[in-house]
């Protein structure tokens, strides 16, 4: 076990593209933790998903050792946090493993949204916060206006920050010299009871669950009981050891203040929940570490196969992600319009979006998604009080004595020039204004109350695309509020499509009805009848349009030369038609149960 | 006469020449085509076909030719001469019918009484005049090389040479053209009395000089057209005229049968740049380049750009594709006893495109397309063809 002063434990916040990924790649060499050859771009998003994207969907940990100026070495262990609102409670348990965090700042932009919310986790979880600006090589650079924002604004002392560019190697040094000074070595006692902190987990076909974890008490070796103490599972420990970049390196033991993993022939995921506290069925720890939270999907929604015939395939790819995944739960359902499916349950629309692609992308898979929805509390008027994550399961109008919907509170970050539009939105989303505080001359803190469902659809792309990207969120749920529900239900040719049907606020409900019935226009193809579209609260009729029956769909010339070219058309135009689902007499492309979702124009 | 005979117990075939050369360019035409008056390059397109159609000859030996067709490009552009060489060559390689159809496509402001008398004793017996409209503004708009009169004129000097099968080509949904002045168009041009007469409608081709004035050349709306089509239909069939094909309406038994073959999997050769050909379960297309197609020819090289064996699966495609354009339609003996796929789902759809009028079924059991089922015959067909393909993946599972 190293010792605990020649440990450091760290992650690395920035706001996206100010350079998070790359710097920890130059880390890695410099510390020869890689070979240059082996370098791929951004080690640590290792999927696919989070290279194009630039955004880091799981937490990754690894260990280099770093020989200092002051001639000792010592075991530097790199906690890389997701990005994404999504994911701010496990963001929140990867920085609780951490003492310190890197701040890396775009020297061109200086601080911006995330860079605040970013610092303000940290902060919020004790970690020294050192400040690194980056990307100095960029004609546009300038450092010292950088460092002043982060003094004036977040009140960290920045004279001393490193100038970096971690794109072309500049000065990295300074940075790992910094992060030994300035980085608290972890404390802890090893003789006392076990605390380990679990802040990600990961399926492994050979060896069960791979739990990473940060020992905050005690010391952890292979063959000791252990329990997982909020879900108090219990299992004997195989094997224990660190992160290493060419892969898992066995140890003999962990000790208070190292960061490493646990194997215990786990099998499953749900078992070793993020921020869940690990300690030792002999003499177990008192009381578990702060902060866990059971995860709670907020939004859920039906994934359904394009082809009805692919549901076997469908059920093994979401028990295959499951296993890596705890957050995310499923049950299966069935609509009259899709078929057999599955219920979803997400922890927002960007986890949602991930699946939904890893579905598609490494199991192959041609999805149709039903609208997101939140979970509805509703009394009937029996007295009984049910969830409702499926609009199918709404009860009739004249069944519900109150409805309730779960609110949230919200954080909106901005430059000040942008608030009267995040106003408007926010008001426009039922938005209740608490407070505004202005965090420097330029920049805003806004908060807000408001329904999670407001939230779910596309408000995060709404709030960047009105400030230009600078314009950051961060919600929490404060509970339910009583509200006015109604279900809107679809009707194609006079039939209601089950898999279109939603709930919504009832003040909502005649705009959102004829912007559905619109976009559904727009992506309905014409039929050889003419397509009524109706939108209709409990059969009252509140929103219609007419697709035209087609009138002309034809190659007029068809010549030897032609054949084989208006063949091509022709399946093309047949295999369009076979991505789409036929609700009685009327066929819907996928695309068309998306683009519902995206109802905002601007 | 059958729609599809054999003659003797040769395979019959088709034969389809492509003349390259025009006076001038068309704004809507995408066919290939040169415009420069080029007495070297004309020669050597002239060698390269007679060469080609020499090596071909051989590799049918099976075949009878009951149709040849000479397309363009304007082949009376090309003149008399070099048509006939061609034609002889032809004869000289392959075994051609003394019944044969053979056709030229000629512009009515190239084909003099002396070329037309040429032609005539050459043994062509099917003219294919382009008139297009007899709205002169619109014809000069189109780049068109004559005027109305000059087609009349045209008419009756290829009577007057004797021929006897005479095919009118005219088009509609042109910029700025109405309903009623089409129909007076076509009543018009019925005084003409062509024994056949193509209708097309106006496709503006990406890549062609209408292309670019697309949105502002007032083309007429989508149903505007859809109802000039079915006032061509009415007109045509008023007249004593069948409509044997979407765009094609001839006289008894005096269908193009050439282009018929296109349209019924018969087989054909064709020969000149960007000709194409269906023969032997291969499709091929020659090189759309001139050039290239004579040095090809010249040193043995490469003249395909493309060759696509076709397999039943998709013959079974095409076989709705194609047969539901003609009024020859499509049965369930033909439909099972070729495919070996089952005819039921197709029929419980036609069933249903009846129920619209878009289709009917004959006292003889054939499915054909009506005249508004002709106008979204990519609708209709392409979603028989989803219903084929999940047959076929049937078929594969239960075999």
């Amino acid at each position: 076990m190293t010792d605990l002063s020649h440990i450091r434990n760290f992650s690395i916040i920035a706001h996206i593209d100010h350079g998070k990924s790359t710097l920890a790649d130059r880390l890695l060499e410099q510390c020869n933790a890689v070979e240059k050859r082996e370098m791929e771009d951004q080690i640590l998003d290792s999927m696919d998903l989070e290279r194009e994207r630039g955004i880091t969907i799981k937490a990754t940990a690894v260990q280099m050792d770093y020989c200092a100026d002051d001639g000792e070495t010592y075991d530097l262990n790199l906690i890389d946090t997701p990005g994404h609102v999504d994911f701010n409670y496990e963001v929140s348990r990867s920085l609780a493993a951490c003492e310190g965090a890197v701040l890396v700042v775009d020297a061109s932009q200086g601080v911006e949204a995330q860079t605040l919310a970013n610092t303000f986790l940290a902060a919020d979880s004790g970690l020294e916060v050192l400040p690194v600006i980056n990307k100095i090589d960029l004609p546009s650079a300038r450092p010292a206006e950088a460092k002043a924002e982060i003094e004036d604004i977040l009140c960290i002392p920045a004279e001393d920050a490193p100038e970096i560019s971690a794109k072309n190697g500049i000065n990295i040094h300074a940075v790992l010299e910094m992060i030994v000074r300035g980085v608290p070595a972890p404390r802890g006692d090893r003789s006392a009871p076990l605390q380990a902190l679990i802040f990600d987990s990961q399926y492994d076909s050979y060896r069960g669950v791979i739990v990473y974890a940060r020992i905050k008490q005690g010391t952890v070796r292979p063959g000791m009981d252990i329990k997982m103490m909020a879900t108090g599972a219990v299992y004997k420990v195989v094997e224990v050891g660190t992160m290493r970049p060419k892969g898992l390196t066995p140890r003999d033991a962990l000790g208070a203040g190292e960061v490493g993993y646990i194997t215990a022939s786990i099998k499953t995921v749900s078992d070793t929940r993020v921020g869940d506290t690990i300690t030792g069925v002999e003499n177990p720890a008192a009381e578990p570490l702060p902060g866990y939270r059971p995860v709670q999907p907020m939004v859920y929604s039906g994934i359904y196969p394009a082809d009805g015939a692919r549901y076997q395939d469908l059920r093994d790819a979401l028990e295959k992600l499951k296993l890596n995944d705890a957050a995310f739960v499923y049950e299966p359902e069935s609509s009259i319009a899709l078929g057999f499916g599955f219920r979803c349950g997400f922890l927002g629309l960007l986890h949602m979006e991930i699946i939904q692609e890893r579905l598609e992308r490494e199991y192959n898979l041609d999805l149709i998604t039903t609208a997101p929805n939140v979970v509805y509390r509703v009394t009937k008027t029996n007295g009984q009080v049910i969830m409702v994550d499926n609009p199918l399961d709404y009860p009739d109008p004249m069944e519900i004595e109150l409805a309730e919907e779960p609110y949230v509170r919200v954080n909106l970050m901005s430059p000040q020039e942008y608030v009267g539009n995040i106003m408007d939105l926010a008001t426009n989303r039922r938005g209740i204004f608490k407070d505004m505080v202005y965090l420097d001359a330029n920049r805003v803190e806004l908060h807000y109350e408001m329904p999670l469902n407001e939230i779910i659809y596309d408000f995060f792309d709404a709030l960047k695309s009105r400030t230009r990207g600078y314009g950051s969120l961060d919600y929490e749920l404060i509970g339910y509020r009583p509200s006015k529900l109604v279900k809107l239900d679809i009707l194609l040719n006079g039939d209601i499509v089950d898999a279109l049907s939603f709930i919504l606020f009832a003040d909502n409900a005649y705009p959102r009805a004829r912007k559905i019935c619109e976009k559904l226009k727009e992506n309905i193809p014409r039929a050889q009848f003419e397509i009524p579209i109706q939108a209709a609260i409990g059969g009252k009729i509140i929103a219609r349009e007419t697709i035209k029956a087609v009138r002309k769909d034809v190659l007029a010339k068809c010549y030897g030369g032609d054949i084989t070219r208006k063949k091509k058309l022709l399946e093309k135009q047949k295999e369009g038609k076979k991505r789409m689902r036929t609700f009685g007499t009327v066929s819907v492309p996928s695309e068309a149960f998306m683009a519902v979702l995206k109802l905002d124009d601007d | 006469m059958p729609l599809f005979s054999k003659t003797q117990d040769k395979t019959p075939l088709g034969i389809y020449v492509h003349v390259p050369f025009c006076r001038s360019k068309c704004q809507y035409c995408d066919f290939y085509s040169l415009t420069a008056k080029d007495d070297k390059l004309m020669d050597g397109y002239l060698n390269a076909v007679v060469t080609h159609i020499r090596e071909a000859g051989p590799q049918a030996p099976g075949y009878r030719v009951d149709t040849i067709y000479f397309g363009g490009g304007t082949p009376s552009f090309f003149g008399a001469d070099g048509l006939a060489t061609i034609l002889a060559a032809i004869r000289r390689s392959f075994d051609v019918d003394y019944n044969a159809e053979i056709t030229f496509e000629a512009n009515p402001d190239s084909v003099s009484d002396g070329f037309l008398k040429r032609m005539k004793a050459e043994g062509f017996n099917r003219v294919s005049l382009g008139v297009q409209t007899d709205d002169d503004a619109l014809l000069k708009k189109l780049g068109r090389p004559h005027d109305y009169a000059q087609a009349v004129a045209a008419v009756s000097r290829i009577r007057k040479a004797g021929f006897k099968n005479l095919s009118l080509d005219l088009m509609y949904g042109l910029p700025g053209q109405t309903l009623t002045a089409w129909k007076d168009t076509l009543e018009r041009v019925l005084t003409l009395q062509p024994e056949h007469i193509s209708c097309y409608g106006l496709k503006v081709e990406e890549g062609t000089p209408l292309y670019a004035y697309k949105d502002f050349c007032h083309l007429p709306s989508d149903d505007t057209q859809a109802d000039m089509y079915l006032a061509a239909v009415d007109i045509l069939r008023s007249k004593g005229f069948r409509q044997y094909e979407i765009s094609n309406f001839a006289r008894k038994g005096l269908y193009a049968r050439h282009n018929m073959k296109y349209w019924t999997g018969g087989e054909y050769l064709g020969f000149g740049p960007n000709a194409s050909s269906d023969f032997a379960g291969k499709r091929f297309t020659i090189v759309r380049d001139l050039q290239g197609y004579i040095n090809g020819m010249k040193t043995g090289g490469e003249v395909l750009q493309e060759i696509d064996e076709i397999p039943l699966r998709e013959r079974a495609g095409e076989y709705l594709m194609l047969r539901l354009r003609t009024s020859v339609g499509i049965n369930r003996e033909e439909y099972e006893r070729k495919f070996l796929l089952p005819f039921d789902p197709i029929e419980a759809a036609l069933e249903k495109d009846r129920s619209f009028g878009h289709a009917v079924k004959g006292e003889d059991g054939r499915w054909r397309l009506t005249p508004k089922g002709y106008l979204i015959s990519n609708t209709l067909i392409s979603d028989l063809m989803v219903i084929q393909d999940k047959s076929q993946q049937l078929k594969r599972f239960n075999t």
